[in-house]
């Protein structure tokens, strides 16, 4: 038997433990200590990665020609478009928005059928910054221990230093993360020039001011409560758990009864006590960042962020008992293995109902938005009849109808297009920014489209007196873009009848 | 006091809950009764004819109100779209007020005037016909003879109410009724001298019936037109 | 104050009555919930003394802010209205051509003029402009007295008919049944006449036709195509401004039509009348 030395012995109790917290209490601030280990490194990896996306892509470029901004992810409040990559859409567009919200949430409950709370344990926003922040105070004030014994020192010139040095920091973390996040709705590099100017608008130093304040408490002061009390995903995910869920496990029937002074046990010649593989030394309760102790089941503050794993497997190591004593596991598995079960490896069962299910709505979802966005039109005519007066009889007798015309072009390009009318044998129209001309039934009138703009025309439209119809007439406008093989067709009425 | 004391003794706790709630009620209703400092003195603003008395009938009787608002509030794009914004003394003959709560339609605070007869008349039969992306129903029946039981019941009703109508408005009422729809009966211009600013016209196109087309119409065109805004001090009534 | 019972098993305190054994707990509320209800007690102090609040006899308490909605209306009225005085400005200043060059200035004129117009014209003209009966529809291609950007722009500038103006047009259709200048048959045989120069069915040996030589033609014209520089309507076109049925035309003739159009020069100002006349020159009618 390898000699279990030096595991040091943590003699606490989980901040968060069932039953002892209190709602008005003030809460116990959480230390958790430093682990290494492979989820650890995952994390690492995890957060560099998003961090990475956050910061950097406002500054991608992405070149669209002279008539539209070369930043490949903005929202261009101002102009009302949103541009991403290739993809430019107008507002009356947003229903893509809606689509990939959409797809966020059923991703999100697929990916939790699947992997549990994975996105809450390793790419939420709130649990990669308040990461950040610990490695911060971990740099500054030193780990657990050093940080507890901060605390609770009284005043003194070196812990004020250390204060003031970790809030600075942390300040700065807040102020680039707000101010990244503007980035995303201007020019990023001009907006960068004029921001340090005091040259930007006044709202570009709100946002700042107030994503600097939520990042600052949320990833300083409030961490594991936002989870617990603030964020309705851990009570959603309390319902979409099922026995085939991945959760961090301790696997009790292994582990139980704990021994914590193991050595004067292991010397004793008495009848053996029963000994389980967990020693307590409660390394996976100092290292959890939502102050829970795993060993008291799956819990709603539980985010599987899997660092008591780590904790764990690291002294499972040292005492030389096979890792695993708190594992991911589904209930189903851990039921087998305590029954004494053969347990397949721990893989998550893909191919369920649920999962099928899910993945069906995604990709319908996905792939309906895609060919919306493939077979979109850039082109859009709007038609409005003038509704006072509704019709103008002119002194030769004949009728006639105005109407506003609208024509998006939504391509960031100048266009030549076709504008006719059919339907009104021998009716003539007039374009009145176009001049005095008149363009007869089926003839095709060249108009030039500015690049993305709405171009809105005042069209006449008249029927001499001779061939005036009986009765109101429907017709069709008529607008082609013959470049990008646009063909709009747009139904009208033509009174004559006067109401 | 202890609060078991209280608790344990009816009388007491009776005493002090009527205290209690005597406030609240002071709170609540004592201001009721300063409502007129609320409503802004403007000049022109008159009850409604009897015929447009009977058009707000038919308005709440289709329920014109739940697509309708007839409160412009004061802000620019309300302003610039509807015109000059609601006052309070525009709603103070309405029983019930109809400011409404949704805007599916248009607001028509201020439609009087603004489209013609004909207009209006199309309109309300088949919507789409004028305005093709109309989702307002058709109300072709309105057409159908205007069924009054007792107009002047329904002006003394009004006047309980607290509207000033005069006796002479009331004795009368059953004639101006039909007059304001015909602009050839001898009591036309009796209703003109005693509702200013009525419109007396034959709002249906059929002279002669008297349909609830006519008052609906007559009712509409009346609507916002009615106080003198060249006499009105914005300033005094800053609210 | 005494202290308060525990409760054992839970550990927090009752509230200290006891119904056959019962105890009431008397759990504090989450120090969350309280600081943020103190928040909003403390928040809404601030606002009873910021903004209106609270109600007085006779009116309410104003605010230290001095806002109102009302208030706030007329602010950003005016801030608009600051906004386009450079606009303004420069319509005051250019010519009627210059303005309908400029497309920038255009838009501006026709936007400013459609305002304009519901405020003033629609009262006679109608809101689209449409006209009514003696009050003309300002859509179409007929024009009392010229339909050019500058013939409109004289006519709102000085009305028609309007004594107060020195400069207003003019035209005096004699009143020939009232002033005894023709008799009943010759109204009505000149009025057939005229209404047979609209159906293009005009016979020029009619009694009617020698009438109208001798009494109309001086200012309709000898075809009945009008006269703009008189204000004499066309009278062999589709559009009659009080009807075109024959009582309407003896009605005309006999009595004469004398509307009047107001003149607006001197109630409104120069770049006001510039875009009315842009805007009604805009609506399909205009000539160039």
């Amino acid at each position: 038997m390898t000699k279990p030395t030096q595991i040091e012995q943590f003699n606490v109790q989980a901040v968060n433990k069932g039953g002892a917290k209190k709602l008005f209490a003030a809460t116990k601030k959480i230390y958790p200590k430093r682990v290494e280990g492979k989820f650890r490194q995952l994390k690492w990896l995890i957060m560099t990665v998003t961090l990475a996306i956050y910061y950097i892509t406002p500054w991608l470029r992405w070149d669209r020609g002279e008539f539209a901004p070369d930043q490949a992810v903005l929202v261009d409040l101002a102009n009302r478009r949103f541009y991403f990559f290739f993809i430019e859409i107008w507002p009356q567009e947003f229903f893509y928005v809606a689509g990939l919200l959409i797809m966020a949430g059923i991703g999100l409950f697929l990916i939790t059928s699947v992997w549990g709370r994975a996105w809450c344990g390793y790419t939420c926003p709130q649990t990669v910054w308040v990461d950040l922040f610990l490695v911060i105070e971990r740099a500054i004030e030193g780990d657990r221990n050093a940080r507890i014994k901060l605390d609770k020192a009284p005043m003194s010139f070196t812990k004020l230093r250390l204060k003031a040095t970790k809030h600075f920091v942390w300040l700065l973390v807040a102020i680039s993360t707000g101010g990244a996040w503007i980035f995303y709705f201007a020019d990023a590099p001009s907006l960068f020039v004029s921001f340090f100017k005091f040259e930007a608008p006044f709202v570009a130093y709100s946002t700042v001011g107030i994503l600097t304040a939520t990042t600052y408490i949320f990833g300083g002061f409030m961490r594991e409560q936002v989870c617990t009390y603030m964020c309705p995903w851990p009570r959603i995910q309390a319902a979409m758990l099922d026995e085939e869920s991945l959760v961090v496990t301790y696997n009790d029937y292994r582990g139980e009864p704990r021994t914590a002074h193991r050595k004067k046990h292991a010397n004793d010649d008495a009848p053996q006590v029963p000994m389980g593989d967990c020693i307590d030394c409660n390394k996976c309760v100092v290292v959890c960042p939502m102050g829970i102790d795993i060993r008291d089941g799956q819990q709603l503050e539980c985010i599987t962020c899997a660092l008591c794993i780590d904790a764990c497997d690291s002294v499972m190591e040292k005492v030389g008992k096979p890792t695993g004593l708190i594992s991911y596991a589904t209930l189903k598995e851990y039921n087998d293995a305590a029954a004494g079960k053969p347990v397949e490896n721990s893989v998550p069962i893909l191919f369920r109902p649920r999962t099928l299910i899910y993945s069906a709505i995604w990709c319908l979802v996905g792939l309906s938005m895609l060919f919306v966005l493939a077979t979109r039109s850039r082109l859009d005519v709007n038609v409005l009849h003038d509704r006072n007066p509704l019709i103008v009889k002119l002194s030769d007798g004949s009728i006639r109808n105005g109407y506003t015309v609208k024509i998006l072009n939504m391509e960031p390009k100048r266009h030549t297009a076709f504008f006719s009318f059919k339907g009104l044998p021998k009716g003539y129209m007039r374009i009145e920014q176009e001049g005095a001309k008149l363009i007869k039934n089926g003839e095709r009138y060249q108009l030039t489209l500015e690049p993305d703009v709405l171009r809105e025309l005042k069209i006449y439209v008249t029927m001499p007196r001779s061939f005036l119809p009986q009765s109101d007439q429907s017709f069709k406008f008529v607008a082609e873009i013959p470049a990008s093989e646009e063909h709009h067709e747009t139904p009208a009425k033509f009174h004559v009848k006067k109401y | 006091m202890n609060h078991s004391t209280i608790e344990k003794n009816g009388s007491i706790l009776l005493v002090l809950s009527l205290l209690v709630v005597t406030i609240g009620g002071i709170v609540e209703i004592a201001p009721l009764f300063y409502l007129e400092n609320t409503i802004e003195k403007v000049k022109g603003m008159r009850p409604y004819s009897p015929l447009e008395l009977m058009g707000q009938n038919i308005y709440k009787r289709e329920g014109c109100a739940l697509c309708h608002s007839q409160m412009i509030r004061p802000f620019k794009d309300e302003v610039e779209r509807y015109g000059h914004y609601s006052l309070a003394a525009e709603s103070m003959y309405d029983f019930p007020f109809l400011w409404g709560s949704k805007r599916t339609g248009p607001d028509l605070a201020r439609v009087g005037g603004r489209y013609s007869d004909e207009w209006h008349r199309e309109h309300l039969k088949a919507p789409r016909n004028l305005v093709p992306e109309s989702v307002m129903p058709g109300y072709p029946f309105l057409m159908q003879p205007l069924k009054v039981h007792d107009i002047k019941a329904h002006l003394k009703a009004n006047k309980f109410l607290g509207v000033p109508y005069t006796k002479e408005q009331i004795d009368n009422a059953a004639v101006d009724l039909v007059s304001q729809a015909n602009p050839d009966s001898d009591g036309a211009e009796d209703v003109e001298a005693r509702y200013p600013k009525a419109v007396v016209r034959d709002f249906d196109g059929k002279p002669e019936t008297l349909t609830e087309m006519d008052a609906l119409i007559a009712y509409l065109q009346v609507l916002g037109t009615l106080v003198d805004f060249s006499t009105y001090d914005a300033k005094a009534n800053l609210r | 104050m005494t202290k308060r019972p525990i409760d054992e098993i839970t550990g927090t305190e009752t509230t200290g009555h006891e119904w056959d054994g019962i105890r009431e707990l008397d759990t504090p509320m989450p120090r969350w919930w309280l600081i943020t209800f103190y928040l909003t007690i403390a928040w809404s102090i601030v606002y009873c003394v910021l903004y209106p609040a609270i109600p007085l006899i006779n009116t309410n308490t104003q605010g230290t802010l001095g806002y109102s909605s009302r208030g706030e209306l007329t602010k950003s009225l005016e801030k608009a209205r600051e906004a386009q005085t450079g606009l303004r400005e420069k319509i005051k200043s250019s010519s009627l051509a210059a303005i309908i060059a400029d497309p920038q200035l255009f838009s501006f004129a026709k936007a400013g003029g459609k305002a304009a117009f519901k405020v003033n014209c629609v009262q006679c003209h109608g809101s689209g402009a449409e006209g009514s009966v003696g009050n003309p529809n300002l859509n179409d291609d007929d024009w009392l007295w010229g339909g050019k950007l500058e013939d409109i722009h004289l006519t709102i500038k000085h009305g028609a008919r309007y004594e107060q103006d020195d400069d207003t047009r003019l035209s005096d259709m004699p009143a020939f049944g009232k002033d005894e200048l023709l008799d009943k048959t010759q109204i009505e045989q000149v009025a057939d006449y005229v209404l047979s120069l609209s159906k293009g069915s005009a016979d020029a040996s009619s009694s009617g036709a020698k009438i109208f030589a001798e009494q109309c033609a001086s200012c309709h014209g000898e075809t009945g195509a009008g006269d703009r520089s008189v204000g004499a309507p066309a009278l062999n076109d589709q559009i009659w401004l009080y009807g075109g049925d024959k009582k309407t035309v003896i009605e005309s003739i006999h009595n004469s039509r004398k509307a009047v159009m107001p003149a607006w020069a001197h109630r409104l100002d120069v770049e006001t009348i510039k875009q009315l006349a842009i805007y009604v020159h805009s609506l399909g009618g205009g000539e160039k």
